[in-house]
């Protein structure tokens, strides 16, 4: 019976090993794991972020097969010394000194090199100072979160077709949108991040970028996409009973699309109702 | 039902054991709930007739409307109701027909059912005929030969009711929490929303393009469903597909029509047959029973069915009229460009005493003009319960607070012309459409759009405004 419920522990770290080594081929894994792009991160930095998540599994896989080894170990000697006329004694090891800074030193060891290797990565993403050259000071959009959706406003055209910057506050000129960000693909862009109401979090799951919306704070996120194609945009902070609704799409469009784009935005919000002669043509 | 939800999640895991299991937890946590049917409710002066006359009303409503899960598709509505419909085409045969469509509007897939609306086959309904497929040159081919070969112009509508079918699963995953199953703006989150949610039953619908005197059309329901209602709780749902799109507003039009009908009858039937109403009349000297037989004698062949056929004849004139070119409003003239003079002539207008915009939206547009505390009478003339302006559904309003530059309707200037020509329906504002000049409307459009970028200090009073063209030519050149 004791035999039993060892095999029965040892199961848990089997199974759980099991289910990590299916998870891909599964789409347990990333965002897209099925999809064309096998689950990789649709941005350089997701895929640095990526790599980070990688190399913590890595380490917490060593580690818990280690410790579960160790376990059965454990259950296993402890229930020979049981069995009838085994005259075997226990290890008395409480109190033991090297014990117990062997496993203060390793384990800080660990993670220190993990707080240390994964600093120029949070940096990156979260220091507006460490953001690429182009994208600094030069946000494309101002995103706004509020209960359910999101309310996105770019900059507008200048009398000559010229792109304006975008304002901190609303310009005559600007341009709405709504559940619908595009912006441009292979290069770094910026958006400002607001909420008009609770917190929420604005989370592109492909391109592994999730940020906190905070009401009063106008939060500047940078991001680039790899490649023209439309991704998922998600509220990932529980924001209210309607947080479901708050499902929206990211389209990454090349550069002059871009600005078509906002051509297109433009015309559509300057409608007056007047069809064109030349359109009843 | 439960069994077949099972069913349904236990095909959509098939090899994922761990999503199987916790299917089977949720499937017996339901089963313990027990069933809860959706059904419609009635409007409010509904418990105030007679018991007769609710149950005339209740059983003429489930006959023509039926009930949330079996949705009578009413021909007489002018609602997409059908995938599609059209007439029996060339060579027809036992096995395949052609099929000429009049409305086309959900794709045809296996499975269907054919419904025949006129011809031999009418007659033969309980014998459906089930789509198999449809072949390369467009024929619909069934699964069992027909009964009797149709004849070459007969009506035929293909998935009858499916529109109506599948705009109802999407209302109630989208629509219903707030909106409620009868459309009547009681679903369990709608009572924490300030604005409240649209109550359907009147046909009422605030933001359109159409003239004042007009319903919505199909185009307004879309452009809300698709942008949302900015600076209200509802949301845009700009991923839905057109389909989806399309069926959620018919469903909506047919709650609509559903609760005209049913407001109608209860108001025509509250004269005379409301329990204060007998009551009175049996004060008055006449008896019970005399009332209920004038009630059953008009009800079983009296003028009743007349009646009821006028009422959802002017319903349904009134939603096909709104659906025509001639109820969209089209500005007479291009919107001039907002110079500083157009603005100002806006402004003029805006605190004439003729359009009175500042009664409700203030001197300075922020929405706090003197009817927003004064107390105000609804339409039975009453004085309303608190200051303030109210709707039609009883509901306390607030004024745009125009220096806000949030749109409810769209901030498309032909949305704000529209809100000016037609008014919001339902609500104070008026309609100024043919009381001023299109020229005059675009002037005080451009007013409207320049109201958040006015800078405005204490003291400035009526001081002309800031024109926002050179705010432009600022950032231009900045």
């Amino acid at each position: 019976m004791k035999k039993f419920w060892i095999a029965l522990f040892m199961l848990v770290p089997i199974l759980a090993l099991w289910s990590c080594y299916v998870a891909p081929e599964r789409g347990w894994w990333f965002p897209g794991t099925t999809g064309p792009y096998g689950g990789e991160a649709a941005s350089p930095m997701g895929r640095r972020i990526d790599d980070l998540f990688y190399m913590i599994l890595a380490i917490t896989t060593v580690t818990f097969i280690g410790t579960q080894l160790a376990l059965g170990y454990v259950l296993w000697t402890g229930a020979r010394r049981g069995d009838a006329g085994s005259g075997e004694k226990a290890w008395f090891s409480h109190g033991s000194h090297n014990l117990e800074v062997i496993w203060s030193i390793v384990p800080a060891g660990i993670l220190l090199f993990i707080a240390l290797y994964q600093m120029d990565v949070v940096a990156a993403i979260r220091f507006k100072s460490e953001f690429p050259e182009q994208v600094q000071n030069r946000p494309l959009a101002e995103v706004t979160a509020r209960q359910f959706e999101w309310r996105i406003r770019y900059p507008g055209f200048d009398a000559n077709g010229n792109l304006l910057p975008l304002m901190a506050d609303p310009q005559p000129t600007d341009l709405y949108a709504v559940n619908d960000l595009r912006l441009p693909a292979a290069q770094p862009v910026m958006i400002n991040l607001r909420t008009d109401d609770v917190q929420h979090a604005f989370f592109l799951p492909e391109l592994r970028v999730k940020q906190d919306a905070v009401p009063g704070l106008t939060i500047p996120v940078w991001f680039e996409a790899d490649r023209a194609d439309e991704f998922t945009l998600l509220c990932a902070e529980l924001c209210g009973w309607g947080h479901y609704k708050m499902r929206a799409r990211f389209v990454a469009l090349r550069e002059p699309d871009f600005l078509q784009y906002l051509r297109d935005l433009q015309a559509q919000q300057d409608y007056d109702g007047v069809p064109d002669a030349a359109d009843e043509e | 039902m439960i069994r077949s939800v099972f069913h349904r999640l236990l095909t959509a895991v098939s090899g994922r054991p761990a999503a199987a299991l916790a299917a089977l937890v949720l499937c017996g946590a339901a089963q313990g709930c027990g069933r809860q049917e959706a059904q419609f409710t009635h409007r409010a002066g509904f418990e105030n007739l007679m018991p007769e006359a609710q149950s005339y009303v209740h059983e003429a409503l489930e006959q023509h409307f039926g009930t949330p899960t079996q949705v009578v598709a009413w021909e007489q509505l002018p609602i997409k109701l059908h995938a599609a419909a059209g007439a029996v085409g060339a060579a027809p045969d036992a096995r395949s027909i052609a099929v000429n469509y009049s409305q086309q509007n959900l794709p045809i897939e296996p499975g269907l059912q054919t419904a025949w609306l006129s011809g031999p086959l009418l007659q033969s309904q309980g014998d459906p005929a089930w789509v198999e497929a449809v072949d390369v040159a467009g024929r619909i081919m069934f699964e069992q030969p027909l009964a009797s070969v149709p004849a070459e112009g007969d009506r035929v509508a293909i998935g009858p009711g499916e529109v109506l079918r599948y705009g109802r699963v999407l209302y109630a995953e989208h629509c219903q929490h707030c909106h409620g199953v009868s459309g009547d703006a009681q679903g369990p989150t709608a009572s924490y929303l300030n604005p409240r949610p649209r109550d359907f039953r009147r046909g009422i619908f605030k933001f359109t393009t159409t003239t004042a005197s007009n319903r919505a059309s199909r185009a307004d329901l879309a452009r809300v469903i698709e942008n949302g209602v900015p600076g209200t709780y509802m949301p845009s749902f700009k991923l839905l597909s057109d389909a989806e799109s399309m069926a959620i507003i018919e469903y909506v039009l047919f709650l609509s029509m559903r609760g005209e009908v049913e407001y109608q009858l209860v108001t025509q039937l509250g004269n005379d047959y409301s329990n204060q109403a007998v009551k009175d009349r049996i004060d008055g000297g006449e008896t019970r029973k005399g009332i209920l037989d004038e009630f059953t004698g008009m009800v079983n062949g009296g003028d009743m069915q007349e009646q009821f056929n006028e009422t959802v004849e002017s319903i349904v004139t009134r939603w096909v009229e709104a659906n025509e070119p001639e109820a969209i409003i089209v500005p007479g003239a291009k919107r001039p460009p907002a110079t500083p003079e157009s603005i100002a002539r806006g402004r003029m207008l805006y605190l004439s005493q003729d359009l009175n915009c500042v009664a409700c939206h203030g001197e300075a547009a922020l929405g706090d003009g003197p009817q927003s505390y004064s107390i105000t009478k609804n339409a039975a003339g009453e004085d309303n319960p608190t200051p303030g302006l109210y709707d039609e559904w009883g509901n306390l309003v607030k004024p745009r607070n125009l220096t806000q530059g949030i749109y409810r309707g769209g901030r498309r200037p032909i949305d704000l012309f529209a809100r000016l020509h037609g008014g919001i329906k339902g609500t104070p504002m008026p309609a100024f459409g043919g009381k001023k000049t299109d020229e005059e409307l675009w002037d005080l459009v451009n007013y409207i759009l320049s109201v958040p970028f006015e800078v405005r200090h204490p003291g400035d009073g009526l001081k002309e405004a800031r024109p926002v063209v050179e705010d432009v030519e600022q950032v231009a050149t900045r």
